[in-house]
């Protein structure tokens, strides 16, 4: 069943065209890869679909309901969450208020709002951290208190910004390692923006590929690693010319 | 129920700051049994009033950073709700007082919609202008004694008067108004802990991302202005009884918004004993600057100079104040 219907989403920024009629079914359950050259629009997409940015054409649904006019905290409520490419968490809380902030969403109470982020920390292997302020924690750390946070409202899609970038390998182990607990587990559908492509290679079902606001590629990681336009868009017309077409 | 418990639930404090706390109340309990000159007695009073109104701002200054310059409107209002209704009709203080509290909080709702669309010093110099139009219209407005003010003449009420408010001697004001202190405390105690509260931190740091967890930015800002404006309001409608002489010059201000906002931004804007803190030090220190330097030395206006210098130096050096030095050195310790 389709979770999430992109249907001709288009995005302007003045006479700048940031997503051209982009469409996409997302089923439930799915583990999807967005990937793109810089500038291909793909955190464009996020917040088009997150609600952050008014659409200038298309539609939206989540779950059957159209939700293209809904603003961001409606969105949001109707279970879409998201984390951000640059923003962290909030410095001045410690880790389990972060993730409390998240957890309010679908509980008034405090005390059962503090249970629900001490559940999801233990199950994200933050616990030990808690007590921490986020601003004293490492890079990596801070990325997945923010996945902790955006599940803390309960999500049936969540959207992950480059949740990898700028991390070692290691730190990339745990990450996927917390995205595969979050996607098996939990049954959370997951799509991702993501630069490092081991990631996005090893654990994506389907890969969708933008490039100057197009969609050029939608398939499943073999598929997307022979696909002709997406190897001209990463490597450039020249290098596919020379090498007729495949990686070198 | 969980309400009542969070509120009085003082344990995430490390046992020092409840030590200083407790010893802290039990002065302030004690503190008229001292036989202690009337100038000192006001200046306690002072220093309630404006803790209070400190925990007001507080709320959606400090906890939802979002500077309000225009506090002075809603003492206003206030005072001149108790005022025109015990001059007037002869209504008491506890009839006056919440009808203030709506009123004021009426009035933050048809400003604070549009100026939330506002941000940051936009929406800062926003709150003085509304504020400053208010005192305007109050100076000429006839029904509210114009620029004179209305006076509450004490001869015609036989004090001590625990309805209307109307005291010969300042300890009755005092202990009524520890009440509210200790009050404000226990509601600021259950705010910071509140859904609102975190929602408020969280919009602090990052308005999209609040948004993406379920927050509507917006109403929450305006709920906490709601918030603060109560608080304030209370003590403008307290001020009323307690100073008898009101006129926009001096509940309505520019300087008192400044001071409101000072308070907690001088003792540490978004924690519980920041703007107690604030009003400790700024309040004496306003005092007896007056009083001294000001009547003696015959230098007027140095309390002002005095309130920039600490507003540069607050937010060159450490911008949550000095209960912000004060968990920075403890967090050092930890490690």
């Amino acid at each position: 069943m389709a979770l999430l219907e992109v249907h001709k989403v288009t995005k302007d920024f003045g006479g700048l065209r940031a997503n051209s009629d982009i469409s996409f079914i997302m089923e439930k359950g799915e583990l999807m890869g967005l990937i793109g050259p810089n500038g291909a629009g793909k955190t464009t997409l996020f917040n088009c679909i997150s609600g952050l940015h008014s659409l200038t054409s298309g539609r939206i649904v989540l779950d059957g309901e159209d939700i293209s006019d809904l603003k961001a905290h409606e969105v949001a409520r109707r279970g879409l969450a998201r984390t951000f490419q640059v923003y962290t968490a909030s410095g001045d809380l410690s880790v389990e208020e972060n993730v409390m902030v998240g957890c309010f969403m679908h509980n008034r109470s405090r005390a059962r709002a503090k249970a629900k982020a001490d559940e999801i920390l233990s199950y994200l292997k933050l616990k030990d951290l808690s007590d921490y302020l986020v601003s004293e924690l490492p890079v990596a750390a801070q990325k997945r208190v923010t996945m902790a946070t955006a599940l803390g409202t309960d999500p049936k899609l969540l959207l992950l910004d480059e949740v990898a970038a700028g991390l070692n390998p290691s730190e990339i182990e745990e990450i996927l390692a917390s995205i595969k607990h979050i996607h098996y587990e939990l049954g959370v559908t997951v799509m991702l923006i993501e630069h490092v492509m081991e990631l996005v290679m090893k654990i994506s079902d389907r890969i969708i590929v933008l490039d100057s606001g197009q969609k050029i590629a939608d398939g499943n990681p073999e598929e997307i690693a022979r696909d002709p336009a997406v190897i001209k868009a990463y490597l450039g017309e020249r290098y596919v010319k020379e090498h007729g077409g495949e990686l070198g | 129920m969980e309400t009542i418990k969070n509120a009085l639930d003082f344990s995430d404090f490390p046992r020092i700051d409840l030590i200083v706390a407790g010893l802290v109340l039990l002065f302030l309990l004690t503190f008229p049994v001292f036989p202690l000159s009337s100038f000192a007695m006001a200046t306690m009073i002072q220093f309630m009033i404006f803790s209070i109104y400190g925990m007001g701002w507080n709320t959606i200054g400090g906890y939802g950073g979002q500077v309000d310059l225009g506090k002075a409107q809603y003492v206003g209002i206030g005072a001149y709700t108790t005022a025109v209704m015990l001059i007037r009709w002869d209504i008491p203080f506890w009839v006056s007082m919440p009808v203030g509290v709506c009123l004021a909080v009426g009035w933050s709702f048809i400003i604070g919609y549009p100026l939330f669309r506002l941000k940051g010093h936009y929406f800062a110099i926003a709150t003085i202008a509304t504020s400053l139009v208010l005192k305007d219209l109050f100076e000429v407005w006839d029904f509210v004694g114009a620029a004179r003010g209305l006076e509450i003449s004490p001869i015609i009420y036989q004090p001590p008067d625990f309805l209307r408010l109307i005291f010969k001697e300042d300890i009755y004001y005092y202990y009524v108004l520890l009440g509210f202190f200790l009050l404000g405390i226990l509601y600021i105690n259950w705010f910071r802990k509140s859904r609102l509260g975190f929602q408020l931190r969280c919009i602090k740091d990052n308005e999209d991302a609040a948004r993406s967890l379920g927050i509507n930015v917006h109403l929450a800002k305006v709920k906490t202005y709601a918030i603060a404006t109560a608080f304030v309001s209370v003590m403008g409608s307290f001020h009323a009884c307690y100073i008898k002489n009101i006129e926009p010059e001096d509940t309505m201000s520019l300087s008192i918004s400044i001071l409101i906002a000072l308070m907690a931004m001088l003792g540490g804007a978004g924690s519980l004993w920041g703007p107690i803190i604030g009003a400790g030090i700024l309040i004496p220190l306003k005092s007896y600057l007056k009083e001294w330097l000001g009547a003696s030395a015959g230098l007027v206006g140095i309390d002002t100079i005095i309130y920039a210098i600490i507003i540069m130096l607050v937010s060159a050096f450490e911008p949550k104040g000095i209960w912000g030095i004060v968990e920075k050195i403890r967090r050092r310790k930890r490690k």
